[in-house]
């Protein structure tokens, strides 16, 4: 049986209301970025010790859930699992909004925007940073076609598409990584963190890609196969394992050596840092969902396969913050064996909290999206009828 | 999964991997940035602090500084703008009670983490060695401040109102800055701002100049004072020679 798709209707009362509370809640972040570029960026919580904060962590989790999407799409398209078909075309629109919403965090924390067009007129290939906006556009512009040759139909393109889709979304992930792993600091500095970012990205973008068909499927009263959903969660708890072994690897190197176990405990027992890696990350983010995904019982009910999902995205959540903030707030030791006594600012660990402009811009990125999804879902034909599985 | 998928699969991880940091490791690979010496006959700066002159209370250099390039300071430890830092320090291992002074400033490596970080060459490096940033192709993402190992880049969170040197620009908000070494005084054959007026109140702590000229006054001490850098370990080549560290 072949999957056929439609566009919602969009004509109810309930379908309007979403879509006006979602360009409502984008004002306030819009407002926050006009004060920012207009003041300055002292309006975040950002210091001249943690100059990268919130939008940045968000930018990435964007960046993984993208590619992580665009993964479950490629299940039909480049692995030929036709039972994934119905999902693939919500899947590359999801992927494309989550990279849009990554770029919009990037440059609403730009320092200063109006300078944006020498990112255009000015490379410098030794820059990790350089080489990503041109993976991030192009990446952009591939999706765009996958989609257009989904939604005509051109079943040939569709797999060419979809093979050069997945493989640039491994290199924008690797690129971001290298963003960090890159980097001559003692929690940043890593050459696990590309492929650890592409396991995250995986695991973060099928849990969200099965809470985002569930709510689909069941707000519009479409039918779908449980066993599709199950098939899915196989799937996530293998990721889920996969960034877990990256992560220990990674923690337990950092705490071996002794030039870096100063860092390592911090990070694994040091302070706020430390509660949100072994309880969210850990606990909630990879052990729970582990357990659920590996019990048979729990494994096979949609519901618990949920559960697990809202926690994966929660724990890959909590590894992003934990890459990119204290990996800065943490302090370079630019003085071996002694202390700096007293300064004119703050040495030793850096605090951050994010502001209220900031966390506002965050709801705004997330309120964009959501309003060119929900207008997506009427413009294209993205929905399945239905979802089974036939063999 | 068949073995033909996992191939498939395999090849499509690895390749995908490969691409994405392919052109900056040729770059890196390839790139003549960090050669020991320029050109012949060219000028390489380089500063020594001799500690062991500084005296703990003075800061007539960071106020020459301030003054000189018109550096951002509002009374917030959080948004002021330090070239140069003065702290103190204490050995702790092994353990020294004694407190010393410190300055801590850009270190114009010679292999610039923050050169190699900025995506728009808006961070870059003189011949002479010097490491600069060009304002106004800056866009503010702060990914030289992240690159360098030395926090030695503050950023300008909040617009600068004061203009003590017309004859200098005054940095907007949304951009980084640190120590230049005052190359628009050394061009023009002056001293930084903050070496001439350590020599001014008598402390001789501050010298700059040319590091491939072994008649110059850095060179000399370099030559006759055993000097170290800060983390020579990470191979950046720091141009800022400490002595009595």
């Amino acid at each position: 049986m072949e999957a056929s798709f439609e566009r919602v209707e969009g004509k109810s009362a309930q379908y309007w209301l979403l879509l006006g509370a979602l360009a409502a809640l984008t004002l306030p972040g819009i407002f926050s970025t006009y004060l920012m570029e207009g003041r300055g960026l002292y309006l975040s919580g950002m210091t001249n010790r943690v100059p990268w904060g919130l939008q940045i962590v968000l930018a990435v989790f964007y960046i993984g859930a993208s590619a992580g999407s665009l993964v479950i799409s490629s299940l039909y398209g480049v692995f030929g699992k036709k039972e994934y078909k119905p999902f693939a075309r919500v899947a590359v629109y999801l992927a494309l909004l989550f990279l849009v919403a990554a770029l919009l965090s990037i440059l609403t924390d730009l320092g200063r925007l109006d300078n944006l067009s020498s990112s255009f007129s000015h490379f410098n290939f030794l820059s990790m940073l350089s080489i990503n906006p041109f993976l991030y556009n192009m990446y952009i512009l591939i999706c765009m076609v996958y989609l257009w040759a989904m939604l005509r139909e051109k079943e040939k393109l569709v797999r060419v598409m979809a093979l050069v889709a997945v493989l640039w979304a491994i290199a924008v992930h690797s690129g971001t990584g290298a963003i960090f792993g890159f980097v001559p600091r003692e929690l940043y500095q890593s050459p696990l963190l590309p492929p650890s970012f592409i396991a995250a990205a995986l695991s973060s973008g099928t849990a969200l890609m099965i809470l985002v068909i569930l709510g689909l499927f069941r707000l519009t009263g479409r039918p779908l196969d449980d066993q599709l959903v199950v098939r899915l969660g196989r799937l996530l708890a293998v990721f889920v394992l996969v960034v877990a072994c990256l992560l220990y690897i990674e923690n337990a190197y950092r705490v071996y050596l002794a030039a870096s176990r100063e860092a390592g405990v911090y990070l694994l027992f040091g302070g706020f840092q430390s509660v949100v890696f072994w309880g969210g990350m850990v606990l909630l983010g990879s052990l729970v969902p582990a357990v659920i995904l590996f019990t048979p019982r729990t494994a096979g009910q949609v519901r618990w396969i949920v559960v697990s999902s809202a926690l994966v995205v929660f724990g890959v959540l909590c590894e992003r913050y934990l890459i990119v903030i204290p990996g800065q707030a943490h302090p370079a030791d630019l003085l071996p064996n002694m202390e700096i006594t007293s300064s004119v600012w703050e040495e030793g660990v850096a605090a951050y909290s994010a502001s209220l402009p900031e966390v506002l811009q965050a709801i705004g990125v997330v309120a964009i999206i959501g309003f060119l999804f929900v207008l997506g879902l009427r413009l294209f034909r993205l929905l399945p009828t239905e979802a089974r599985i036939c063999e | 999964m068949d073995r033909r998928g996992f191939l498939k699969t395999a090849g499509v991880l690895s390749a995908g991997a490969a691409c994405a940091y392919g052109l900056p490791l040729l770059c890196a690979g390839t790139s003549s940035r960090g050669a020991p010496e320029g050109p012949p006959g060219t000028r390489k700066w380089g500063m020594v602090i001799d500690l062991t002159r500084c005296r703990p209370d003075c800061t007539a250099c960071l106020e020459a500084c301030r003054k000189e390039n018109n550096v951002a300071f509002f009374g917030d430890a959080r948004w002021d703008v330090h070239l140069i830092r003065k702290v103190k320090i204490r050995r702790t291992y092994p353990a020294v009670s004694a407190e010393k002074p410190m300055l801590l400033l850009c270190n114009q490596c010679d292999r610039p983490p923050c050169v190699q970080a900025c995506p728009v060459k808006a961070t870059f490096q003189r011949e002479d060695g010097v490491v600069l940033v060009d304002q106004h192709r800056c866009i503010g993402c702060r990914y030289c401040m992240i690159a360098c190992p030395y926090n030695a880049r503050d950023f300008n969170f909040k617009e600068n109102r004061e203009w003590p040197n017309k004859d200098r620009p005054r940095s907007s908000h949304g951009v980084p800055q640190s120590c230049t070494f005052c190359v628009h005084r050394l061009d023009v054959g002056q001293e930084p701002a903050c070496v001439a007026a350590c020599k001014k109140v008598g402390a001789n702590v501050l010298a700059v100049g040319d590091l491939n000229d072994p008649g110059s006054d850095v060179s000399r001490l370099i030559a006759t004072h055993p000097v170290q850098g800060l983390r020579e370990d990470l191979g950046t080549r720091p141009k800022v020679y400490y002595i009595g560290l």
